[in-house]
């Protein structure tokens, strides 16, 4: 393990994956300040510059961006009251208050300081923590990948956008996607409609970019007439001693939170932050203060956040379940680059995975020193007009999706997924599920397949292990959860047990 | 989430509101979802079987087959669930949201039959235009920089080669 940190660190040393890095870290500034596209978007974006490159660069200038745009969010919820990312959405709350006191620079400076606790904090539970998970998964066989891959999906029912009925449907379309293409067991071409491109399977990359880029530029069509109050601000500054010691707690409270969030399949940085705020106004003395400019408030949410790039990364690369959307995108990369996570890739390649601890580790110390001095220049960013903005995403998304196989074809899949997506969203869809989905279906498929064959078709017998039975528990858990929370919500509240029986058992 | 109000009343107290929609409209949805689970389902039976012994216990639509039944319970329940929440009207789509549209349309006839990047100088030009850019001569420099910045970096640096059309075939000879 220690050669293989060694060496992993020691790739760092080289100039050129530095200035990637570097490069990355300011991309990733740029495209989370800016108001819809965020990290998810911008690494799907990303990804087909990223294909001609050695692995090791590829993920972990995914990686870096990923860390730099969950920061960057807080920049122009707090300048703008218009999160440049949905991780950022909470940081509105109290931020643009505080800015509109005159002290955009004070919100800014806590946002950044921690942003870079919480993600530094992650990055080192997930160098300690991923190699763990990995060597547990040593035991896994085909049933518990499968168990585990069911739990991730069904974590989709509690992800805080569209709703659980609705997140369940998006995911199981994805993994209905993911059967187009010639069948791995039989050599059976299923959904292919003769086409050569589609034996193969379909492509991730264009569906990535439609479903992300391509759907935010319709839905930005539609909101052209919005207009923005600007906050002026002189410069970031550090925390006081004061802000220091109003926020410590708030602040390690959040890294938890938001490392355990990010950990769990599906669940990423904007559920992390949500809760990361909520417990940071629950714990704290001065609620009144909440929703009017609480530096807590910011430190909750900004921790959190951050705190879920690192944790979202342990089951990426420990198991090969995306921990968030970001990280699904990073997981499609990976196997695009021919790596395949989970516990080999710890043993066999171990200087790679501890390449990407470092990149995120430089990555955060980076975006640190960068949003100290840089985050007025970064916040300009949002002057670039629209009409130029867009017509440019368009153009990157198209040339993107075409440039991994040079079809044409996978770029009339881009822009149906672009519709797809918008349409999905329109209806109040969440389009990560469908992500989520396409990338985890040839593994629960196969995985099924696979146990079917190892039980002669005894499904049952599945339950008879261990690992595997804790997961269809959890699987469990995890469908029931908005029933649960649910309930649990309306005894706080107080309501009468059959009043929200009335609106579905499902609803949010 | 819910779209309106969460409280559950009467249809018929809503039925002369203009700005809530039919509590028919909650259906639509899962109908199109279902109605795509029928059609899917129906293009299984066009996969080959193959021999028991190959197929190990499930033929190739089985699966397929067994998520299509997923989705249409996912879809009863979201019916289910929907039926009878009073749901405000959506605002209707902006004008521009269908010339977006169009445009998309447009480059997709130019990019096939002409150029692609033909067909990004007329987008990229074209959107800007019609998002409310009337620097006629800046939307022109862009669209001609931002198509030739992506030759350039995707074409050199990447050496992705492009589809042959009307421009690229006096580059590439």
């Amino acid at each position: 393990m220690f050669d293989g940190a060694l060496a992993g660190l020691g790739a760092l040393l080289d100039i050129k994956l530095l200035a990637m890095i570097f490069a990355a870290t300011v991309a990733g500034v740029l495209i989370g300040a800016l108001p819809g596209l965020g990290a998810t978007s911008g690494a799907a974006l990303l990804l087909p510059f990223t294909v001609t490159m050695p692995p090791v660069q590829a993920i972990a200038i995914l990686a870096t961006l990923y860390c730099a745009a969950t920061y960057a969010g807080s920049i122009t919820a707090i300048l703008i009251n218009t999160p440049g990312t949905s991780a950022a959405a909470a940081t509105c709350i109290d931020g643009y208050p505080l800015a509109q006191r005159g002290e955009a620079g004070r919100a800014l400076g806590m946002a950044t300081v921690a942003s870079t606790i919480g993600g530094i904090f992650s990055v080192i539970v997930l160098a300690f923590s991923a190699p763990l998970l990995a060597k547990l998964a040593y035991q896994f066989g085909p049933p518990e990948y499968f168990a585990l891959s069911l739990f991730g999906l069904s974590m989709l029912a509690s992800i805080s956008a569209g709703g659980a009925v609705k997140n369940l449907i998006g995911g199981v379309f994805g993994v209905l996607l993911a059967t187009i293409g010639i069948d791995k067991m039989s050599s059976v071409e299923r959904f292919t409609f003769g086409s050569p491109e589609l034996a193969e399977g379909i492509h991730f990359i264009p569906v990535l970019i439609g479903l992300f880029a391509l759907s935010e530029l319709l839905v930005q069509s539609t909101m052209l007439n919005q207009t923005v109050e600007r906050i002026a601000m002189k410069a970031v500054q550090l925390p006081s001693w004061e802000d220091y010691r109003r926020t410590w707690r708030t602040i390690l409270r959040s890294c938890g939170i938001g490392t355990f969030i990010g950990v769990l399949p599906a669940e990423g940085a904007t559920v992390a932050s949500m809760i990361g705020y909520n417990e940071a106004r629950r714990w704290s003395k001065n609620k009144d203060e909440f929703g009017k400019g609480a530096i807590e408030g910011i430190a909750g949410a900004e921790a959190a956040n951050n705190a879920a790039t690192g944790g979202a990364m342990v089951p990426t690369l420990a198991l090969g379940i995306p921990g968030s959307a970001t990280t699904a995108i990073i997981l499609a990369a990976m196997l695009v680059h021919g790596i395949r996570p989970g516990p080999a890739l710890f043993t066999q390649q171990a200087a790679f995975v501890w390449a990407i601890f470092g990149a995120m580790l430089i990555a955060n110390v980076m975006f640190f020193g960068l949003g100290l001095v840089g985050a007025k220049l970064f916040a300009r960013v949002t002057l670039i007009p629209n009409t130029y903005l867009w017509p440019g995403v368009f153009l990157v998304c198209v040339v993107g999706a075409y440039a991994l196989d040079q079809s044409m074809e996978d770029v009339w899949i881009m822009l149906v997924f672009g519709l797809i997506g918008y349409a999905m969203r329109r209806l109040g869809f969440s389009v990560v599920p469908v992500a989520i989905g396409l990338i985890l279906g040839e593994l629960v498929e196969t995985t099924l397949r696979q146990s079917l064959v190892m039980f002669d078709n005894q499904w049952w017998k599945m339950f008879t292990r261990p690992i595997t039975l804790v997961f269809f528990v959890l699987t469990a858990l995890g469908l029931a959860s908005p029933l649960i929370f649910g309930w649990l919500e309306g005894r706080w509240r107080g309501e009468e047990p059959g009043k929200r029986r009335a609106e579905g058992p499902l609803s949010e | 989430m819910s779209e309106g109000p969460s409280t559950p009343t009467g249809s018929a107290s809503r039925r002369g509101d203009a700005a809530e929609r039919s509590p028919l409209a909650a259906l639509l949805v899962p109908g199109l979802i279902l109605v795509f689970c029928a059609f899917v389902a129906y293009l299984t039976t066009t996969f080959d079987r193959v021999p028991s012994s190959l197929a190990q216990g499930m033929q190739p639509a089985d699966y397929p087959l067994f998520l299509l039944a997923l989705l249409s319970l996912l879809a009863i329940v979201l019916a289910w669930q929907e039926w009878g929440k009073p749901r405000s009207r959506r605002e209707p789509l902006p004008a521009v949201f269908w010339i977006t549209l169009g445009l998309i349309a447009v480059f997709v006839v130019l990019a096939a039959f002409v150029d692609l990047f033909v067909a990004f100088f007329v987008f990229s030009f074209s959107l800007s235009y019609a998002w409310g850019e009337r620097r006629l001569g800046l939307s022109l420099i862009i669209a001609v920089l931002t198509p030739a910045a992506l030759f350039f970096l995707f074409g050199h640096l990447l050496e992705v080669r492009f589809p042959r059309g009307l421009l690229t075939n006096l580059i590439y000879g």
